[in-house]
Parts: C-alpha cells; sequence; structure tokens
C-alpha cells in the first residue's frame, strides 16, 4: 500500500502549494494521439512563406508612433537625429535575436508558421535563432519564467484567430520602430497579438504592447505579411555572426573564415589579408 | 536606460578590449550610407560575399590619376532577400567586369550601400533592394 499513499502525499502537496512543481509533479508533455494531428487539418491555411510588408511597416512608424513617456520620446527623436545625420544607433548590430515584439515590428525578412499538436512555431530567416515556441495547449505561463530574447508565449484559437500572451521578454530587448531608433523594454513587457489572415494571402499581427517602464499606455498596432509560395521564397539559413567574416584559406590550405574590418559598423577592406 | 551615446560607447570599448580591432557589426540600419547621393565606381570583382545578414560586394579599382588599386566594399542586403530578386551566389564571380552605383560613406571611404551592379560584359544589370511588394510572386 506504500503506491497510493505517496500518490495521495503528492496531490495533497500540490493542492496546498497552487502552481508548485513539486518533485514527482512535474507537467508532462503526453504524447500527441491520431485527434491531436487530425485537429490540425481544421486549422486556417498558413502555409508558404510570409513576407512583411515593409512599406506598410515605415507608413505605420509614422502615423502610428508608440505612446512614449515623455523622457523616453527625448531619447527618441535624437536617435531619429542621428539616423538622418548618418549615425544610425546600433540596435540590431550585436547580432542578438531582434527579440519579440520587434522581431513582428521591424523585420525585412520572411519567417513560416509550421502547427504541430499542442504547439505554434514561428521560424525566422534573419540573424539566426529567431524562433517563437507558442504553446497552444492549453497551459498557463510558468510562475517565475526565466527571461528570454521571444518571451515565453501561450496561445489559443479563437475562431481563425490565434490568440498569443507573451511575458518575460528580457528587459534588453528592444522596443524598436525601425533598424536604428528604439530603446529596451526595461523590464515588464506584456504583448497581446491577434494573429489571423485579412485575406486570402495577407497575415495580419494585431499587436497589444503594454511596457509600463516605456510607455505611458498600451501601444495597439498591426503589421502585415504577404504569403509567397515559390519555392524560391522558402526560408534560407541566415547566421548572423557570419557576416563578420569572409571565406579564406589559413596556413594549411583549409577552408576558413577571416575576419572582415569595419569601420562606422559596416565593412571596409581589405577582405584579406 | 543608458544614453545612447554612453551605451554605444560601452560597446565600442568592449569590442576594442576584445577583438584589438575596430567594433564589428554584421546587421546594421543602412543610414550610414549617404541616401542623398550617389556614386558609380568601374572595377573588377576581388570577391563577392554571399552571406548573412549582408551581402559584400567587393571590387578593386583604378584610383583616380594613378596609385595603387583601391578595394571598395558595397553592402546589400541578405541571401534570401536577393534570391527572391533574381540573384545568386554564382551573380557576381572574381574577375567580372562591373560598373557599381551606390549611396557612399560619408566620410569618403571606400564603401557604400548597393543600389544595382552592372556586368561589362553582358550589359546585364542587378539591382538591390527588397523586390516586388505583393503576394504570390513568382
Amino acid at each position: 500500500m506504500v503506491a497510493p499513499f505517496a500518490f495521495l502525499g503528492a496531490a495533497a502537496l500540490a493542492f496546498c502549494t497552487p502552481g508548485a512543481r513539486a518533485a514527482g509533479n512535474e507537467p508532462l508533455d503526453p504524447p500527441p494521439a491520431l485527434k491531436d494531428y487530425e485537429a490540425l487539418a481544421k486549422l486556417p491555411d498558413w502555409s508558404g512563406v510570409w513576407t512583411p510588408v515593409i512599406s506598410d511597416q515605415e507608413r505605420q512608424e509614422q502615423s502610428n508612433p508608440p505612446p512614449w513617456k515623455p523622457e523616453i520620446a527625448k531619447q527618441i527623436k535624437k536617435m531619429y537625429a542621428e539616423e538622418e545625420a548618418g549615425r544610425p544607433f546600433p540596435i540590431i548590430d550585436h547580432c542578438f535575436p531582434t527579440g519579440m515584439p520587434s522581431w513582428m515590428l521591424i523585420t525585412h525578412n520572411a519567417f513560416e508558421v509550421l502547427f504541430t499538436p499542442g504547439r505554434v512555431t514561428i521560424l525566422g530567416e534573419g540573424d539566426g535563432n529567431r524562433m517563437r515556441r507558442i504553446y497552444t495547449d492549453g497551459r498557463s505561463h510558468p510562475p517565475d519564467p526565466d527571461p528570454s530574447f521571444h518571451g515565453h508565449s501561450i496561445g489559443h484559437w479563437e475562431g481563425d484567430t490565434l490568440v498569443i500572451d507573451t511575458v518575460a521578454v528580457l528587459p534588453q530587448a528592444y522596443l524598436a520602430v525601425n533598424e536604428a531608433v528604439g530603446v529596451p523594454n526595461d523590464g515588464d513587457m506584456h504583448v497581446v497579438e491577434h494573429l489571423h489572415l485579412l485575406n486570402a494571402d495577407t497575415l495580419a499581427d494585431d499587436l497589444d504592447i503594454a511596457a509600463s517602464k516605456i510607455l505611458t499606455k498600451t501601444w495597439h498596432t498591426t503589421r502585415k505579411y504577404y504569403r509567397q509560395r515559390a519555392q524560391k521564397y522558402e526560408i534560407v539559413e541566415g547566421v548572423c555572426q557570419q557576416g563578420k567574416f569572409i571565406d579564406a584559406k589559413d596556413a594549411d590550405g583549409h577552408d576558413v573564415f577571416a575576419p572582415i574590418t569595419f569601420h562606422e559598423n559596416v565593412p571596409i577592406g581589405p577582405s584579406s589579408k | 536606460m543608458k544614453r545612447p551615446s554612453s551605451l554605444a560607447a560601452a560597446i565600442a570599448a568592449v569590442a576594442v578590449g576584445v577583438a584589438a580591432a575596430l567594433p564589428a557589426a554584421a546587421h546594421h540600419s543602412f543610414a550610414t550610407y549617404d541616401r542623398t547621393k550617389t556614386q558609380t565606381i568601374k572595377g573588377t570583382v576581388k570577391t563577392f560575399q554571399w552571406t548573412n545578414p549582408h551581402c559584400v560586394l567587393w571590387v578593386v579599382i583604378q584610383a583616380p590619376g594613378g596609385g595603387e588599386p583601391q578595394e571598395w566594399s558595397i553592402e546589400t542586403t541578405s541571401p534570401g532577400v536577393l534570391t527572391r530578386s533574381g540573384w545568386t551566389r554564382h551573380s557576381l564571380s572574381p574577375g567580372d567586369r562591373v560598373s557599381v552605383e551606390f549611396n557612399p560613406l560619408r566620410d569618403g571611404s571606400h564603401g557604400g550601400g548597393l543600389n544595382s551592379v552592372t556586368l561589362l560584359d553582358t550589359g546585364q544589370t542587378l539591382k538591390a533592394g527588397f523586390g516586388e511588394e505583393k503576394p504570390e510572386l513568382k
């Protein structure tokens, strides 16, 4: 009779401390069943590759700027002046992932959306390691998730709209309106997205971004992406760090990467030593 | 937050300390290039760097008025974006004679942001940029 007592003990512990992950009570991902795969067929068709509507990004940047706090607005104004003067602030130069929500806001590169049981995965092309895992299995956010560039995302379907709730984005991740203008979110950011088809081949992401450290109120904005099915649009590998090197041969004749010299953040020769 | 200027200085200081070189930035805004000016050079392709996040065309030209040949680095968008505009990694090869139109760096350094490149032996012109913007492109 040892096992039942052990079970009761674990259940009592879970009951007394909701959300606690006591030993022996770790949440599990159950193996998917046929019905879980069949359910995927009922989801909207988001296949293909989605390319950002960059002209609309620029229109949104002008017509619907974030409600920056006054002190942040001064910093943003200075960044625009610096950009105009040819000294763009290096928001993306570090080669870290652009992070959330700026990836969705300012990317120039394509992404694809994968459906698997209990999860939606968004894979991006630029800057390597761009990937969003959105759990659609009904779970809640963990009580204390480790911050990350893309945060912790849970989602659910409301008809053909995927509603995504994202927390735990690194405070250093920028809220950016272009590649040279934006500020770190500084923590406590909460992003809610409604991702849905506007028409047969246009995907819209309606974003509600709450970032209390830098915004006066929740910022609502939309970004659009066009579907491409031609195979030449398929996602290619994009490793940002590779751009800091050029193909070369070492002293033994091996193919290696040699560092490039940079000047004012752009590559300047010689291309090989 | 830190002021942008102090943050940039901090990043630069770290980069210099670690690499003992100028700070390298692979992915960046093209506002560094002077988009109010267009410059054209004719020369020979040294190499065409087909890498993310930005491809780079390295061109060697004869210096105006003689002197040592100059090497110029002309940057453009990524392999994925260029592929969709009809480019391949073989679009430009070492030794190709080219005319390159670009937005120059503001301080006269030998670099720029690509507008277009014409292969002088075939007359083919390849354009930079993000290509056409609509769904279901062929």
